[in-house]
């Protein structure tokens, strides 16, 4: 057989999944976005609307308050896990036994559930019999009796710390491979000239990972953006409104509400805030590129 | 002397973060052998029992039927998604056709699009063709996400084979189908296992679908945690029976395949 058709013919299986499992659903969630669909009332999907939805969105406070929870959510979490993921790579790319313990159990918390994540932190942060709620109440007396989940600050911040804890081991690995590929000899050589660790890490290291770090922000921005089985299993939203995320906002208005159209108009919003990062990011790293071969 | 106090200190950061590593997990272990009224109470000392899991796996909870579905799903989707992602991405890596960057592109900024935007007409569908609540509608919607990502880990793997013995049989009359039959799925192979157990791992593990396309018979097990959020309150010692079974099968896979895995993790995304 021909390469040349060969080729093609194998991407066909592949090709046929995304089609029928990623392109017709949203295109189909496209059309939707345009309609009235009230599913408690109208069986099948009601009228155009044209731009009624997403109007809609941009008028409604829960929409609004849904974006600002997810900006403090995702900015928190990246910049925190970045900081962490590079801190624990540049830790553990030593030599050492109880440093490749820790790289071997760092593959833990990425294979857990995050729902599963969720409802442990759920449990050891409960007020009253809760083992890390208990324990900051012993050793920091100020802190017993702090109703960690009850709070809308600190439920946010556990949120958030579930999010690490998940992220950041993966996160590490991608900054190690980064790592094995930065040329030591001038990390040698400046160590030679007396350079103190400090300045070999911010004037040498971290520069020639600047590619590595900005796909791993970018992928995590994206991860944050989508996160959504801990807001279910940890917070539930609560308390109130504030740890409703834009992912969470959505699932509540298709699935609470039943509001087809709306929550499909959402839908696409998030999709295209993604989609601009994502392009943003592909320029900065296309430039990045650029300006290394240069 | 500075030496030695920062040989210290790096230990002391070891052994702090490999604490708020396990600390989760052990304490949710522990919990799934304690009797109930030892779980409320913060002691080390009780006597383990397998009480909890009896219970779990008995009525009204029946977590077996959960293990059942979970197991499926993920076992069939990775059936289905690996062995068709491997083919696209043999022919990704190899050939230089016409339009290849446009399609890899397209199956890769699938990955960019949200659960939540996949799963509303999904369920839409699902809904008028009465497939609610079934183990099919999990795997459809679960290769959705898994397909795209099976395909660039695969193609990464691939990429690092060099392609002289490929050329060398295939100037010896060779057949590419047998050339890759022969030569590039038992070379690529533990790159495909690899990417087999991402897999299982991602379809296993995923909320969103199963909590929404999913009401009694086809519930896997991340969504079951939620069942044991009664109106009695929280019943943690069930939650974190459960909880083991769920991380279990998970945790042996990742260790078992521990160097590849953090290879696969890193190959394509580096790129």
């Amino acid at each position: 057989m021909q390469d040349r058709s060969l080729s093609y013919l194998l991407l066909v299986p592949a090709f046929l999944i995304v089609l029928a499992t990623t392109l017709y659903p949203l295109a189909y969630s496209l059309v939707t976005a345009f309609r009235e669909w009230d599913l408690t009332k109208q069986r099948r999907p009601g009228d155009f609307v044209g731009l009624e939805n997403f109007g809609h969105a941009f008028t409604e406070p829960g929409f609004q308050n849904s974006l600002w929870v997810t900006t403090i959510f995702v900015l928190t979490s990246v910049a925190l896990t970045l900081v962490i993921a590079m801190s624990l790579a540049l830790l553990l790319r030593r030599k050492g036994r109880m440093h490749t313990f820790t790289r071997v159990i760092l593959i833990l918390p990425f294979a857990m559930s995050p729902a599963l994540i969720g409802v442990s932190y759920r449990f050891m942060f409960n007020p009253e019999f809760g083992v890390i709620a208990k324990g900051l109440g012993a050793v920091f007396p100020a802190l017993e009796g702090v109703p960690w989940l009850a709070s809308p600050d600190l439920a946010m911040a556990i949120l958030v710390l579930t999010d690490v804890w998940h992220w950041a081991p993966y996160m590490t690995f991608m900054c190690l491979g980064g790592l094995a590929s930065v040329p030591r000899e001038t990390e040698e050589a400046a160590r030679i000239d007396g350079a103190s660790t400090f300045r070999i890490i911010f004037g040498i290291v971290l520069p020639q990972m600047k590619g590595v770090l900005l796909v791993t922000a970018v992928l995590k921005t994206i991860f944050a953006l989508k996160m959504f089985d801990q807001v279910v299993t940890l917070t539930g939203g609560g308390p109130g409104t504030s740890t409703e995320t834009l992912a969470f906002f959505i699932f509540n208005v298709g699935f609470k509400w039943y509001d087809m159209g709306y929550a499909s108009a959402l839908a696409w919003i998030l999709t295209a805030i993604m989609m601009l990062i994502s392009i943003w990011y592909v320029r900065m790293l296309l430039s990045e590129r650029k300006m290394a071969t240069a | 002397m500075s030496k030695s106090v920062f040989w210290w200190v790096e230990r002391a950061l070891l052994l702090l973060i490999s604490t708020i590593v396990l600390f989760p997990i052990a304490w949710m272990f522990l919990t799934a052998f304690k009797r109930p009224r030892d779980a409320y109470s913060l002691s080390f000392d009780f006597s383990p029992t397998l009480a909890n899991f009896a219970t779990v796996f008995s009525d009204p909870w029946n977590l077996g039927d959960m293990v059942l579905n979970s197991v499926i799903v993920a076992t069939v989707t990775v059936l289905i998604a690996v062995p068709c992602a491997a083919l696209a991405a043999y022919s990704f890596s190899r050939f230089r056709v016409k339009g290849r960057k446009f399609l890899f592109f397209l199956i890769l900024s699938t990955q960019f699009i949200p659960a939540v935007v996949i799963v509303l007409p999904f369920f839409l569908m699902f809904r008028s063709l009465g497939l609610l609540d079934t183990r099919i509608a999990l795997i459809v919607v679960n290769l959705a996400i898994v397909t795209p990502f099976v395909i660039w880990m695969i193609k990464g793997f691939i990429d690092a084979i060099p392609t002289d013995s490929e050329e060398a049989a295939m100037i010896d009359g060779a057949s590419r189908l047998r050339v890759i039959r022969d030569i590039v799925l038992p070379m690529a192979a533990p790159g495909i296992l690899t990417s087999s157990i991402f897999c299982f791992i991602l379809t296993w593990n995923e909320f969103l679908f199963a909590l929404i396309l999913t009401r009694r018979d086809a519930v896997t097990l991340p969504v079951g945690l939620v069942s044991f959020r009664t109106e009695r309150g929280d019943l943690w010692e069930l939650m974190s029976a459960a909880g083991v079974m769920i991380t279990v099968p998970i945790f042996i896979m990742a260790l078992l395949i521990q160097k590849h895995f953090t290879r696969g993790m890193t190959a394509g995304a580096v790129k």
